[in-house]
């Protein structure tokens, strides 16, 4: 029986429940909904909003490695912290700052596998009492690492002549075009409806379970690699709208299949669709 | 009162200056608090409604529902029902606009401006979800618009027969 490459990159909520008062962890909510911590969050837990502290103010792109390095100091988060990330939406946004996290080279990083949802749905506690932690020195990161693990325009237009796998998260009617942006989303969109040349449609739905959780190594094998050709050592890369509900294929196919050359290319639709003169391809 | 905007129904104009001057950390707690109380505007057993509209648009998570009663007088009061997935946010503007708006006419609350929502949602928060925070007011609004219409309808129909 296939099992999850990365097994050590997810955690159940009954180990969380355990492990609360590990000194060795950090737990990290990250949300859509940018109040949703402080109506109640898994004790001890800290918030990191994927907007206002990971993403640069001014610029698309994310903080500088001495701002990075600030929010985990003061976040009590040092470089041999592990931190476990969830949230609400089945965990897009704790991937996104999973996958974040990973730009900075911090490594020791796991999912709370159902995210938020489940946590509540099976009882367990949720505090209002933000935590306090002595901050840390972590040390400023040297680089990020975005050539490993993210993608960038004038790269996926260099990918797109290789063939390479191009995987499209997003809903069917945003991948035909007939929806210029996700349902909930209409001030992200695009001037341009449809899909980039070449892209598989697989939402990232397919990778969880009713309840949240992720699908077996099995099914995930099934999904990506029988039906689309993704391969541990190939290339691929994934993209959505902005790069959230990318992060989560990231994981799914970094993580649990064990893929090594995934980027995400977060400029994703709403960069894509918003360029001139980049080739759009519709059914 | 602190800018008195006169198109403001006088509850609302409550509420926006209880939150007007508060710290944004301070906000947010207020809006939490709010959120919590979303609950108490949903439809009421037994209570009969003049209008109803509940749908998932496409600005929102889960389903949203309004419902509205007019007396007499074509005074309003609101009831709102929020699907699980509502963002807090958005529950919070349900509770605060039920209860700002309730007493107003149709026509008062359609002249309601969007502009106090700044100030009780705060800049930070309003540029991060604008569609969220808007939501609400522009659902109330688009009631309203068909309760007036409904009205005009009736009376034609009513003046000519």
């Amino acid at each position: 029986m296939k099992t999850y490459s990365h097994p050590e990159a997810l955690v159940e909520t009954a180990w969380l429940t355990d492990h609360l008062q590990d000194p060795g962890i950090r737990i990290v909510e990250s949300n859509e909904d940018v109040l949703l911590y402080d109506t109640g969050h898994i004790p001890g837990a800290v918030h990191i909003d994927w907007r206002a502290d990971l993403n640069d103010p001014v610029i698309r792109d994310y903080i500088a490695p001495e701002k990075f390095a600030a929010l985990c100091r003061k976040n009590g988060i040092d470089e041999t912290t592990t931190c476990i990330f969830y949230g609400d939406k089945s965990n897009w946004w704790a991937c996104y700052a999973l996958w974040a996290f990973r730009l900075y080279g911090h490594e020791r990083v796991k999912i709370l596998n159902g995210g938020r949802d489940k946590w509540i749905r099976e009882g367990r506690p949720l505090v209002r009492e933000k935590p306090s932690y002595p901050e840390t020195t972590y040390p400023v990161p040297t680089a990020r690492h975005d050539k490993e693990i993210r993608a960038f325009y004038e790269e996926v237009r260099a990918f797109l002549t290789t063939g390479g796998p191009l995987i499209d998260v997003r809903s069917p009617g945003e991948f035909t075009g007939e929806l210029l942006h996700m349902p909930e989303y209409p001030q992200e969109g695009a001037l341009r409806g449809g899909h980039i040349p070449g892209a598989k449609s697989v939402p990232w739905k397919a990778a969880v379970r009713e309840d949240g959780t992720f699908r077996s190594a099995e099914e995930l094998s099934r999904i990506y690699e029988e039906s689309c050709g993704l391969s541990s050592d190939r290339e691929s890369i994934v993209y959505c709208r902005i790069g959230e509900r990318s992060s989560h294929t990231w994981f799914v196919l970094t993580y649990l299949l064990g893929h090594k050359k995934v980027r995400n290319y977060d400029g994703s639709w709403t960069e894509w669709g918003n360029k001139v003169g980049a080739p759009i391809q519709r059914p | 009162m602190q800018n008195v905007d006169p198109t403001l129904p006088l509850r609302l104009q409550e509420i926006v200056d209880l939150f007007q001057n508060l710290p944004e950390e301070e906000k947010r707690e207020l809006l939490i608090a709010y959120s919590d109380r979303s609950s108490e505007c949903a439809p009421k057993e037994g209570e009969t409604y003049t209008l109803s509209d509940v749908r998932k648009d496409q600005e929102c998570t889960d389903s949203v529902g309004v419902f509205l009663k007019a007396d007499s007088e074509n005074r309003l009061l609101f009831r709102m029902s929020l699907g699980a997935h509502v963002q807090t946010l958005t529950k919070a503007m349900a509770s605060i606009l039920c209860q700002g708006l309730a007493g107003s006419t149709a026509e008062e609350v359609m002249a309601v401006p969007s502009s106090f929502v700044p100030k009780i949602v705060g800049t930070e928060l309003v540029r991060q979800r604008s569609q969220t925070v808007y939501y609400i007011l522009a659902r109330m609004k688009s009631a309203c618009r068909q309760l007036v219409a409904e009205r005009r309808r009736a009376e034609c129909v009513g003046s000519t027969s």
